[in-house]
């Protein structure tokens, strides 16, 4: 193998690839990556067994082949060169990478001993959909998710598609976050509904490393989910196992409707908790004729506080709970409106929080308990 | 198992071909699936497992099989999740703390803690279930059941009015017969609100198949609150097929509604007499002593002691919807913890009437003519003019009877009301019904549902 390289697109290549190497003593070629020519562009690959992620890369190739090498060893070689093009050739299962005064020989493994990484047994169904609506609703959602043991079927995104939409759905138990992404922003030519779980791990990878520009396309099998633009995938396991039915926890009317300014909310929070204690919580109290909002937190060895908001509110007064702030914090940033709809119920029900406007996300949680 | 233990053997010799690290990763949870006309089935974890093995192992492993039995002629491989695959065993009891949070009063989605299999709640056992004289014949029924599981009564048909019982009896069975037969009877125990969630969802997303493979892969069908399907066509013909699969499989039925089939408006002919067709149990509404005998368990489900004279006081108090009971008890526990002192009969009398703030929401009289009218298919004008059919006298004395009974209105007001009468014919309606109300189940049962229109508006 020989061939010439921008720095740039290395290193952009090394990026999408770095959390899919792994640290593994039992089988050391995954620390490594995989350097191939293939059909007249270089593909990187690497994987940990549970994610593969391969790269395509522009580049001058002189001669065809292949090479593994540690991956943590290139990317300083790169990260550091001054160089602007790098030309990279294999010497038997050595890597020699070269600048304009610079010259490197890295030891590697025989290609041969590289992981194989794992095709997609339905490549004639679909979906296509626009980066930035999909990132951005992995992202919203992904707050309430929670890797556990206990629960592995929790510990992953409900991917739910029905003929015309898809939902995100994600939760730890306490809290749960659903979006509903709608058909204008993505083309299919599956036409039958389908559930399936994606590892939280793969998730963070989904958001990291593709753009919200070039568009992609999202394949399914038994096992697995490949997800693709022009020059990245990323395929990885499925998490098996049933959804939670989660329908039902879903608060069908509420006692008590809020509207609040979200700056005041999130401000209040913020502040009041300065006194929260360990369990986090903060008490929220609707006071003044159903006008204003106060937030409680005490520390009984620091002290305590208080902070008064003015809401709007209609339904049952009088109430008084108790929720994690971090908690109502992470919904009240996936819900970008300037007001929010916040409906409590009592101290043992989940409370909803929402926009006003959209019905496209809401987020739910439990409160903690008290008096 | 035979497979099992050739496997085992072969990965003995395997291990002395491969590297280490590479058969321990590799082979890791492998498993032969499967031998027959010559060909070995090996399931591995995942898609990583399976590309390198078919690839790189093909013939390590046809080798070895080979050696041990001559007639291997080829290797396949495939995909398997020993954890998912394997038929999950049915812990009841058994709980499982989701997470140290709980330690700090953060409240976790109580719906998430059922069994994922079956949707039963370990909390509503049957030892915990109090019999009494309003209950008893259910309860037989209910143990009948258990013991000889889809060839006595079948389907089973619970009613009775909200917060009677129903469920707990129910799921109390779900979880009896899971424990007795170990899982080898596969119980599952859904709301006709799932139900019927899952029904649309298949049209919707064109995957009827999911729920049939849901639901007539089992082997006991506990179903709750069925009257909700009763006016939704295509659940209702789903669930018909469902029943249908079931019930000439001898697989048993168990059905609650707030009332008996016959009375459940807009439910299909052929259902109703498919449910009527087993046995069809109440549950009414329980007398003192068995309220008594309820608080009492529940007390000491909870270690915790009141004083008979509060206990006596809750009894009394409470009379219908025996829900309110548990949340009634832990507030005056709550209270009695935080006073750190006696507590009063009329703080008890205070709790109650606090937490009872039944929705009595703006019920006027023209909601209650207009939900005797819709009942009894009468029109609301013929109610109150001076016609004297007979089905038009009992609704209109049904109507008096509500009037008075819900609202406290005067009998003259009532009669100058009702078609201009003398008020004592309205107090003749009132005392007749409230007479027969004791002695006729089905009146009392055309009541209930009336007062439920009522409600809902």
């Amino acid at each position: 193998m020989n061939l010439i390289i921008l720095k740039d697109n290395l290193r952009e290549g090394l990026n999408t690839l770095e959390r899919a190497v792994a640290e593994s003593n039992t089988l050391p070629i995954l620390k490594n990556i995989l350097i191939q020519t293939e059909a007249g562009k270089v593909k990187l690959s690497a994987t940990n067994l549970e994610i593969g992620v391969t790269n395509l890369l522009f580049g001058k190739i002189s001669e065809e082949g292949s090479v593994t090498v540690p991956f943590q060893a290139l990317y300083s070689i790169i990260v550091n060169s001054d160089t602007e093009r790098i030309n990279l050739i294999s010497s038997g299962t050595t890597l020699i990478v070269k600048g304009e005064n610079y010259e490197a020989k890295i030891q590697g493994l025989n290609p041969e001993e590289f992981p194989i990484i794992p095709k997609i047994n339905n490549e004639t169904n679909s979906i296509e959909i626009d980066p930035g609506s999909f990132k951005s609703g992995l992202s919203d959602v992904s707050i309430a998710a929670h890797i556990s043991e206990i629960r592995p079927e929790i510990s992953g995104i409900l991917f739910d598609f029905q003929i015309g939409i898809i939902k995100l759905v994600a939760t730890d138990s306490f809290r749960l976050a659903e979006k509903t992404i709608d058909h204008t922003k993505f083309k299919t030519n599956f036409n039958q509904g389908f559930k399936t779980i994606i590892p939280l791990k793969t998730i963070q990878e989904i958001m990291r490393i593709f753009s919200d520009t070039k568009p992609i396309k999202i394949y399914f099998d038994n096992h697995q989910i490949l997800i693709k633009n022009e020059t990245t995938e990323l395929i990885s396991r499925i998490i098996e196992g049933n959804y939670p039915d989660y329908e039902q926890i879903i608060p069908k009317n509420i006692e008590t409707e809020i509207t609040v300014k979200r700056e005041n909310l999130v401000n209040a929070l913020k502040l009041v908790s300065t006194f929260s204690s360990k369990t986090n919580d903060v008490r929220l109290k609707i006071t003044e004729n159903s006008k204003a909002m106060e937030l409680y937190s005490i520390n009984q060895s620091l002290g305590e506080n208080n902070y008064l908001i003015p809401i709007k509110s209609k339904g049952a007064d009088n109430k008084s709970l108790s929720f994690n702030w971090r908690y109502l914090l992470d919904g009240l940033k996936a819900i970008k409106t300037e007001d929010i709809f916040f409906g409590i119920n009592s101290n043992n029900r989940p409370a909803l929080l929402k926009s006003p406007e959209s019905r496209d996300y809401f987020y739910i949680l439990m409160p903690i308990k008290g008096d | 198992m035979e497979f099992d233990q050739l496997w085992q053997s072969a990965l003995g010799e395997i291990e002395l071909q491969v590297s280490r690290p590479n058969f321990v990763t590799w082979f890791k949870n492998s498993k032969l699936i499967d031998k027959k006309e010559g060909t070995a089935l090996i399931g591995l974890p995942n898609n990583f497992a399976k590309e390198w093995v078919e690839n790189k192992y093909n013939k390590v492993i046809l080798g070895t099989l080979r050696g041990m039995d001559d007639s291997t002629k080829k290797v396949e491989f495939v995909v398997y999740n020993e954890r998912t695959a394997q038929k999950p065993t049915i812990k009841s009891g058994t709980k499982v703390a989701i997470n140290k949070n709980d330690d700090f009063g953060q409240l976790s989605f109580s719906e998430f803690k059922v069994d994922q299999v079956t949707n039963l709640n370990s909390k509503y056992t049957l030892s915990s279930y109090v019999v009494g004289k309003s209950n008893e014949m259910a309860y037989a029924a209910a143990m009948a059941v258990i013991d000889s599981v889809g060839n006595k009564y079948n389907p089973l048909f619970i009613y009775g009015g909200v917060g009677l019982g129903k469920t707990h009896l129910m799921q109390g069975m779900g979880n009896e017969v899971a424990l007795k037969y170990g899982g080898k009877i596969r119980v599952k125990y859904v709301s006709s609100e799932k139900f019927t969630n899952d029904v649309v969802w298949a049209i919707r997303n064109k995957r009827m198949e999911t729920v049939k493979e849901k639901y007539r892969l089992i082997d006991m069908l506990i179903i709750d609150d069925i009257q909700f399907i009763a006016g939704k066509p295509s659940t209702e013909e789903e669930f018909f097929h469902t029943f249908n699969a079931l019930h000439e499989n001898n697989k048993q039925i168990i059905i609650s509604s707030d009332r008996p089939p016959k009375f459940i408006p807009t439910l299909e002919e052929r259902l109703r007499s498919r449910f009527e067709g087993g046995m069809v149990v109440d549950i009414g509404v329980p007398d003192y002593e068995l309220r008594l005998a309820i608080i009492r368990s529940k007390l000491q489900d909870k270690k915790a002691v009141l004083s008979d004279e509060i206990i006596d006081l809750v009894a009394n108090k409470i009379q219908k919807n025996f829900r309110e009971v548990e949340g009634i008890i832990n507030k005056i526990l709550f209270y009695q913890s935080r006073k750190n002192g006696e507590i009063t009969a009329k703080n008890v009398e205070e709790i109650i009437s606090e937490s009872s703030q039944e929705p009595t929401k703006n019920i006027n009289p023209n909601l209650i003519i207009k939900a005797v009218a819709e009942f009894s298919e009468i029109a609301p004008l013929d109610l109150l003019n001076k016609s004297r059919k007979k089905e038009v006298a009992e609704a209109r004395q049904i109507l008096m009877y509500l009037l008075r009974e819900m609202l406290q209105l005067s009998y003259p007001h009532i009669g100058r009301r009702i078609g201009k009468r003398d008020h004592t014919t309205a107090i003749y309606a009132y005392e007749k019904i409230a007479r027969e109300i004791q002695k006729n189940p089905a009146l009392n049962q055309k009541i209930l549902i009336i007062k439920e229109l009522i409600s809902k508006g």
